[in-house]
């Protein structure tokens, strides 16, 4: 979930009110924002966004913006904001789409802003906005970089195109001398961490004006001329390119609500395409491109168990800034320029909810009946432990995953069977646990200073390979059970299980097993009409003696899921 | 001060009772009057100084005698000299050689024996070099051996009980150390004298006082109980402070009896288990709960993966067909879709369960309605492992299906669950994010002892959810976060302990 810092005094430069940090505490829900510190020496507020899907919020201005308009009630108007029927004036301001980077990265659109000096503060910010955006909902760049020109350095029109990587050069921000684009990915520290994006491509993205000084490597690296921005400047270029038009819209739309708060003047870029879209082949940007979103009033009074009013619904869907009307019990909601996440009417219902206030629905318990019930392996697991701890086992918990040391090395088996983590984090957590018994064996490792007996047990889940299932894999419910100490013998094991099985009502008989985790001889298979139920042996110790355990362990294994089917007749 | 007799040993009372103020207590006396074993006599001495119930006057050493093996042969078979005059007066006389041929016994000894009987006169080497008898009478010498002798079969000598002639014997017949092939074996004592004090004597009148006798009855035996002995007679009461003995007993883990308590609270609120694969696949891990398939939640830094095999081969339909469809343009959902090319290979990708809101997706199609279901769900996350984020975990998920069923009714679960499951009064509600509700709703509780804190999540499962799966009523989705309760209630703050192989900290764990 997004964090940004807000710097105090462009926070109250934005806000119509001041809040104490407690006000802020309560008010942030409606933005679903929490205060997650405020730094008096660094004069940082600290916020933590947790609609993921609202990316106007990421910003002070976004924040702002929120909560004023929660506490009047009255919509942002922005002037700048072309549509399907407006087109502002955009002077000689244009961006040109050359049909050459379409196979690698098809969009580049922008704005320009002037009329306030860019303090140190709003150069922050934009940093900050530019940051959130590319990376949380533009996916590390991946489907939105945005950039930041000298826009009175730009010859208009500015120009996008794809380049050859090697013959393209130019001094990227960082770095001293020309490099090629090629270069740049492969030795610049912003090509090694987004080049890959670009870099199976024949052209990469680039983007210069109509002089050819260049503006940027997208979605890599600004130019160390135009694209450096420092404190002071007055006159902007933003730019944003990715591989989906509405994505780059709607964050050219939020960061120029942004700029318009903060004080600056938007001008309109006309961006011309190579291609048609929904918009045209001419979009001048920002452009409003959100289409309304319906909502019947009778599904969402059910859905909020309320039965509001159409003006009550109206107020509600303001304070969130959402313009309403309603008309034969349906509404229709206009989002605002800064949002396009409304893809349902439920959407809609959500909006109503925070704006007419969530502490004004009063909880009330569902009235159905319904029967509980726990699963029958979760039933049998119970009596199996009763049973289990009756006979003087300590019950054990353990992770389900481990490493191959663990499962596979120290138990002497192939481990053909076991299922495998494609990208484990460390190679502790590498495998599927297969069986019990290892992790019981592990407890024995670390536990020698533990007065013996030891007695342990775990009634827990295992998965392993299993052709037959869809998934190529099967997931049990598995009792084991470990004894170790001085005496620890087979006979002991003999009486775990049969007394267990005794109780629990299953018939057995006891089948040879040959198997290397066990000594030879002193384990088997236990089988019931025909159907395995589980193996048990005193541990080989070779076994031991790759776990360093110098105490003889006798242990048993069996699927409480078999043992459910042979209960089936009782 | 009260003095309380009653925790006293029968050694004790019965000493307390016998002696009085002013008398030399003595082990030695406590043998040959209470018949104390040694042994007895230490322990009592013991635990009444420690009371102070009597204090030692003086402390001397005293040598003793015992009667070892080689001196309990010469009682049965008599000494050298003894067995060296019988044998002669039986068979004439006999060169030394034979005679300890005869008699068994070392040349040496014969040797010594000889000569303490040539010089009593008893008798001579003769011609030949064999031994004669002269006289058949025993100097008193000898015969002071014998009685000795006998005296120590009875017991310790002391050096004080002996007369200047059978001192000298015993001083000549013992040793030390290496005593095998000696008659007695020196043994040195040291003799302690106590005496009661004024408390001992108080504690002695308290005895008295409360008729105390020392001959209580101690355990009950199956002896006693069958020959009724016990029958008008009082039991010794025990110490009830005494530090018991360790007992190691069979237990349950009390993470999982949490887990369980978790569970049983949810199936009395009228909710049915489900359970699940730990193998998913993208379909219901994601695609299904309306995650798109972009979703940075769904990148490879924050799933498992499985290696092999690395696909399902089948998804479910008709399920498959309208969640792709929900996702490119919202099917008949009445959404808009998120507006791509559903990644048909990407759906059926293995992974290891991410949340636990999976299981309550795959229970959509099969779920009834009305219905409530939870699930108590191990899933799998790529963290680094520390003490907030483990590989594995749990978590409380569960579902609630109505024709009805709205806003204020999930308002009026969160609540029962703050109130049922945590123990909180006070309850919050704050709206919150999730990509599979809408609206969606987080739970924060104040706990008695956490504090305010977030209990859970939760909302109204999008339609793009519930229709795809063929579920045409709204669906109440909830999950609570009982982890920070269980660590709480378990008086640990490490995630990772809640999985902990020690069995000795597993052992000793107890809950709140």
């Amino acid at each position: 979930m997004p964090k940004i810092e807000v710097h105090e005094t462009l926070f109250e430069s934005l806000l119509t009110q001041h809040y104490t940090d407690d006000a802020l505490e309560g008010i942030f829900p409606v933005a679903k924002a929490e205060l997650d510190g405020h730094d008096t020496d660094e004069r940082l507020y600290k916020i933590e966004l947790n609609d993921t899907n609202r990316p106007d919020l990421w910003s002070a201005a976004g924040v702002a913006r929120a909560l004023n308009t929660y506490e009047s009630g009255a919509l942002c108007t922005y002037d700048f904001f072309s549509d399907e029927k407006v087109r502002r004036d955009s002077g000689d301001r244009r961006l040109i789409v050359d049909a050459s980077v379409e196979p690698v990265r098809p969009y580049s659109i922008g704005f320009a802003v002037n009329g306030k000096v860019v303090s140190e503060t709003i150069l922050e910010a934009l940093i900050q906005s530019q940051e959130k955006l590319c990376n949380n909902f533009g996916r590390k760049r991946k489907s939105i970089a945005m950039g930041v020109y000298r826009s009175d350095l730009i010859s208009y029109p500015v120009h996008y195109r794809g380049a050859d990587p090697q013959v393209t050069r130019f001094v990227p921000l960082g770095a001293e001398e020309e490099m090629s684009l090629a270069e740049i990915v492969e030795k610049h520290p912003k090509g090694q961490e987004y080049g890959h994006i670009v870099s199976s491509s024949p052209v990469f993205p680039f983007l210069h004006d109509d002089n050819g000084e260049v503006l940027s490597f997208p979605p890599v690296i600004n130019s160390a001329h135009i694209g450096a921005v420092e404190a002071g400047d007055e006159h902007l270029f933003l730019e944003f390119s990715g591989p989906g038009l509405d994505d780059l819209l709607l964050a050219a739309s939020i960061v120029a609500c942004d700029c318009a708060d903060m004080g600056f003047t938007v001008l309109p870029v006309t961006c011309s395409l190579p291609y048609d879209t929904p918009y045209g082949r001419e979009i001048t940007v920002p452009y409003y491109f959100q289409k309304p979103q319906t909502c019947e009033v009778a599904y969402l009074n059910k859905t909020l168990g309320e039965n509001l009013g159409d003006q009550e619904i109206i107020t509600a869907l303001g304070r969130m800034g959402i313009k309403a009307a309603i008309s034969d019990s349906v509404i229709t909601a206009v989002p605002p320029e800064y949002r396009n996440d409304f893809l349902h009417a439920a959407d809609i219902v959500e909006d109503v909810m925070i704006g007419h206030g969530l502490s004004r629905f009063a909880p009330i318990l569902p009235s159905d009946f319904t029967a509980g019930r726990l699963t029958e392996a979760e039933e049998l697991s119970r009596k199996v432990k009763d049973i289990i701890i009756g006979m003087g086992f300590q019950e054990m918990m353990y992770n389900y995953l481990g490493s191959r040391r663990e499962y596979i090395d120290n138990m002497h088996v192939s481990g053909d069977e076991y299922i495998q983590i494609a990208n484990p984090m460390s190679e502790n957590y590498e495998f599927v646990r297969p069986s019990i018994i290892p992790s019981l064996l592990e407890s024995e490792s670390v536990s020698a200073h533990a007065v013996y007996p030891h007695q342990i047990f775990e009634v827990g889940k295992v998965a392993y390979l299993e052709e037959s299932d869809n998934s190529g894999t099967v997931t049990k419910n598995h009792l084991g059970i470990l004894a170790s100490g001085p005496e620890a013998g087979f006979n002991d094991l003999n009486s775990y299980i049969s007394t267990l099985l005794y109780f629990l009502n299953v018939e057995y008989v006891m089948a040879e097993l040959d198997d290397p985790r066990f000594i030879p001889g002193r384990c088997g298979k236990l089988v019931s009409d025909g159907r395995e139920l589980g193996i048990f042996g005193e541990v080989h110790p070779q076994v031991l003696e790759s776990w360093n355990i110098t105490m003889p362990c006798i242990t048993c294994e069996l699927d409480i899921d078999q043992l459910l089917i042979c209960r089936e007749h009782l | 001060m009260e003095l309380d007799v009653r925790n006293l040993h029968p050694l004790e009372i019965r000493l307390l009772r016998y002696v009085s103020v002013g008398e030399e207590i003595t082990a030695e006396r406590l043998i040959k009057e209470l018949e104390y074993q040694i042994g007895h006599c230490n322990q009592a001495f013991s635990w009444l100084s420690g009371k102070g119930f009597i204090s030692e006057v003086s402390r001397s050493t005293s040598i003793w005698y015992e009667l070892t093996d080689y001196g309990r042969k010469e009682v049965d078979l008599g000494t050298p000299p003894v067995r060296i005059v019988a044998l002669l007066k039986k068979n004439g006389p006999l060169s030394l050689p034979e005679i300890a041929h005869k008699l068994g016994l070392e040349k040496s000894s014969i040797g010594s024996a000889f000569g303490q009987l040539s010089k009593a006169k008893v008798c001579r080497m003769g011609e030949g070099n064999v031994a004669q008898l002269m006289s058949e009478d025993l100097p008193d010498e000898l015969t002071i051996a014998a009685s000795v002798l006998r005296k120590g079969l009875e017991g310790l000598i002391a050096e004080t009980s002996l007369s200047a002639v059978e001192l000298a014997y015993i001083k000549k017949n013992s040793k030390k150390r290496g005593a095998a092939d000696s008659p007695f074996k020196i043994v040195e004592k040291e003799e302690v004298i106590y005496s009661l004090t004024e408390e001992g004597a108080r504690a002695k009148q308290a005895l008295l006082d409360a008729h105390i006798t020392g001959e209580e009855l101690g355990s009950v035996t199956s002896a006693l109980l069958s020959s009724g002995d016990w029958k008008g007679r009082s039991f010794r009461p025990y110490s009830l402070n005494t530090p018991s003995a360790r007992l190691i007993p069979g237990r349950r883990n009390p993470y999982s009896e949490y887990l369980q308590w978790v569970k049983d609270k949810l199936v009395s609120l009228g909710f049915e288990e489900f359970d699940g694969s730990l193998v998913e696949n993208e379909f219901w891990n994601g695609d299904a709960l309306f995650m798109p398939q972009f979703h940075s939640a769904r990148d490879i830094h924050d799933v498992y993966y499985v290696k092999h095999p690395s696909h399902a081969k089948v998804i479910e339909e008709p399920y498959l067909s309208q969640v792709a469809a929900t996702h490119q343009d919202g099917w008949t959902t009445g959404s808009r879709g998120w507006n791509y090319t559903f990644d048909h290979e990407f759906t059926r990708r293995q992974v290891m369960r991410s949340q636990g809101t999976v299981l309550s997706a795959r229970q959509l199609p099969k779920a009834k309605v009305p219905g409530k279901y939870f699930g108590i769900a191990r899933c799998f996350r790529y963290d680094q492992v520390d003490a907030t984020h483990g590989a594995d975990f749990y978590q409380t998920e569960g579902i609630v299906l109505g024709d009805d069923v709205n806003l204020k009714n999930l308002l009026g679960l969160l609540k029962l669950f703050a109130e049922e499951v945590a123990g909180a009064q006070e309850v919050r509600y704050v709206p919150g994010y999730f990509p599979f509700t809408e609206p969606s709703i987080e739970v924060h509780i104040k706990h008695p002892v956490l504090g305010w804190f977030e209990l859970g999540g939760s909302g109204i499962f999008r339609p793009e959810v519930t229709k795809a799966l063929g579920i045409d009523v709204p669906v109440l989705a909830w999950g609570l976060g009982i982890d920070r309760m269980a660590l709480m209630h378990l008086g640990i703050n490490d995630l990772r302990e809640l999985f902990t192989p020690d069995i000795e900290h597993v052992r000793l764990r107890r809950s709140k």
